[in-house]
């Protein structure tokens, strides 16, 4: 199954095309705010170094964040309007599931970690499952305080973040906290192995609908959603 | 040639197919309800709503008007002006497509739009003419030479003319839109029951400036409670004198280049008053004045397909590079 991926909500853009296990052809490149100049011309050349068409891929997968909300709008764009001109299935999948992804055979549970700004982290937890990874709980955003402390067990800390609070891990945990490599950005390959066993299943997202994965309100939302609590919170006159 | 036309600059997901000078589709999806609750556009929110619509609105642009994906010949996309994170998805979109359906892009400035935006409503208007181009985010006079020739007149040098009715609006407490609103309660106002400054109208230059307008009203009523300020007065009152201001130099441009026609664009181009004032003023002088149909004064993709449309006639078409540029200078054709 021939699958074109691309990522533009991490630092490292990529462009990825497979057919089932074999990586045909990728590509990475850093963005500096280049990421809607280049990926077309990105993905138009990982497809021809591949040699195939447009129209023959089988399905799309593409990075929904969390990471820089810009690259990730214009990668989703990018996707869902590929999905809907040749008529091909659509699978939005998380930087953070592609960050564990390469550690899936690991003996412990998984950690990856994304730079949210403000000294703030995105992170989630996966559990090696057979060879795929199965996601513990829901989504983390806030300081690394906070996700040290529903740290209960040995875990597996992954990205840039992992390596920028390692001094705060290893104090917290101690033993518990094991690291992966610092230059552990995935390939756009990742991205379409990730979606293939969704594909193969015969399940994919709605191009149309999908939508990054922010997990942060904008500022002035979360200002917006906080007065209105307050106003509802005051007692009726 | 049938163009579809994108725009996303600001807050309305826009797309539209065009042949000629046919409008087949013209779909808008506004984000109005939503920013309203915080008394005005918000960037991040705006262009989270535009990757939700993109899809829908492009198939919509479709389906309406029965056309498939295989039928369309170009893709022109607003990809200079605006907000930068609404841009983006505009032009991640229309690249996408071009791509995809191997037919030309081309990304135009979305003041070029709006200056397409009566010449697509009445085909038969002159060149040369004056465009009074006027909305939230701009306040332009621009003399058009010909297609896609353009000499820039007047620029506002600090808010846009839309945006100071916005900022009044917000002020007085009476909604968002400013505009609409204080049209409305203009009605039942006295245009001359304040005597506001009427700024830059006696100067040579055809710059507007309307902030100091907008803190003159400010404060003549800061303190004040809503309900002992004569809302209507004020709305008719402010209203007259940004639209003197807009009429009396958008007539000194068409004088000075001997201009026989104007036209007003862009979403202050709904107001009433300021229709009726050109209209009055244009009447007298012997001048023809042109609008765009009600559906093209705002937003829209239709009046982005047009000006496509004309630059690929002159074999102007983008690269897959091309970028999304928030401040550009409008230009002429090669």
């Amino acid at each position: 199954m021939r699958i074109l991926a691309f990522d533009t909500a991490a630092p490292t853009n990529t462009v990825g095309l497979v057919d089932d296990d074999r990586l045909l052809a990728d590509y990475a490149w850093e963005a500096r705010d280049n990421s809607l100049q280049r990926i077309v011309l990105n993905i138009d050349q990982v497809l021809k170094r591949g040699g195939v068409a447009l129209e023959d891929i089988e399905g799309l997968a593409v990075g929904i964040g969390p990471g820089s909300w810009t690259g990730a709008k214009v990668g989703v764009t990018v996707a869902k309007t590929l999905a809907y001109a040749v008529n091909k299935p659509v699978c939005g999948v998380t930087s953070l599931e592609a960050l564990a992804y390469q550690c899936r055979t690991a003996s412990v549970q998984i950690c990856p970690l994304v730079d949210a700004g403000k000294e703030n982290v995105y992170g989630a937890f996966y559990r090696p499952r057979g060879k795929s990874l199965v996601r513990k709980g829901d989504f983390y955003v806030g300081d690394i305080k906070g996700l040290v402390a529903a740290v209960k067990e040995p875990t597996l800390f992954l990205g840039k973040p992992a390596h920028l609070y390692r001094r705060t891990l290893a104090r917290e945990l101690g033993p518990l906290a094991s690291y992966g490599s610092p230059s552990d950005s995935p390939s756009g390959c990742v991205f379409a192995w990730i979606a293939l066993p969704r594909f193969r299943k015969g399940d994919s997202d709605d191009a149309l609908a999908l939508a990054p994965l922010y997990l942060k309100e904008s500022l002035a939302q979360a200002l917006l959603l906080k007065r209105q609590q307050e106003d509802s919170g005051k007692p009726s006159q | 040639m049938l163009i579809l036309g994108i725009e996303t600059s600001c807050d309305e997901t826009a797309a539209a197919l065009v042949d000629d000078s046919a409008v087949l589709s013209n779909i808008i999806s506004s984000q109005i309800d939503l920013h309203a609750s915080f008394g005005g556009v918000v960037p991040e929110v705006a262009s989270r709503k535009h990757v939700e619509a993109i899809g829908y609105v492009i198939k919509e642009a479709l389906d309406s008007a029965h056309k498939m994906l295989s039928d369309i010949d170009g893709i022109a996309v607003s990809a200079r002006y605006g907000l930068i994170g609404s841009l983006i998805v505009g032009v991640s979109a229309a690249k996408s497509l071009a791509y995809a359906l191997k037919v030309p892009l081309v990304g135009t400035h979305h003041i070029e739009g709006h200056i397409f935006a009566p010449i697509l409503s009445h085909p038969e208007m002159p060149l040369p003419h004056v465009c009074l181009t006027v909305s939230g985010g701009h306040t332009m006079l621009v003399y058009v030479k010909g297609l896609c020739q353009y000499e820039v007149m007047g620029n506002t040098l600090d808010d846009a003319a839309g945006e100071a009715f916005d900022k009044i609006a917000k002020f007085l407490n009476i909604g968002f839109p400013g505009g609409p609103a204080i049209d409305r309660l203009s009605l039942r106002g006295k245009r001359t029951a304040f005597d506001l400054p009427r700024p830059m109208v006696k100067s040579r230059s055809l710059d507007f400036s309307f902030s100091g307008l907008k803190t003159c009203v400010v404060n003549m009523f800061r303190g004040k409670e809503q309900d002992t300020i004569p809302l209507p007065d004020v709305a008719a009152s402010f209203q007259e004198a940004i639209v003197d201001v807009l009429v009396s130099k958008a007539i000194q441009a068409a004088e000075r280049k001997g201009a026989t026609a104007i036209s007003v664009t862009g979403g202050v181009s709904s107001n009433r008053r300021l229709r009726e004032a050109f209209q009055e003023t244009c009447g007298k002088l012997g001048l023809e004045v042109f609008f765009p149909l009600p559906e093209l004064r705002t937003d829209n993709a239709a009046m982005v397909a047009a000006a496509g449309a004309a630059r690929l006639e002159r074999g102007e078409a983008s690269g897959l590079d091309l970028n999304a540029v928030p401040t550009a200078p409008l230009e002429s054709t090669r």
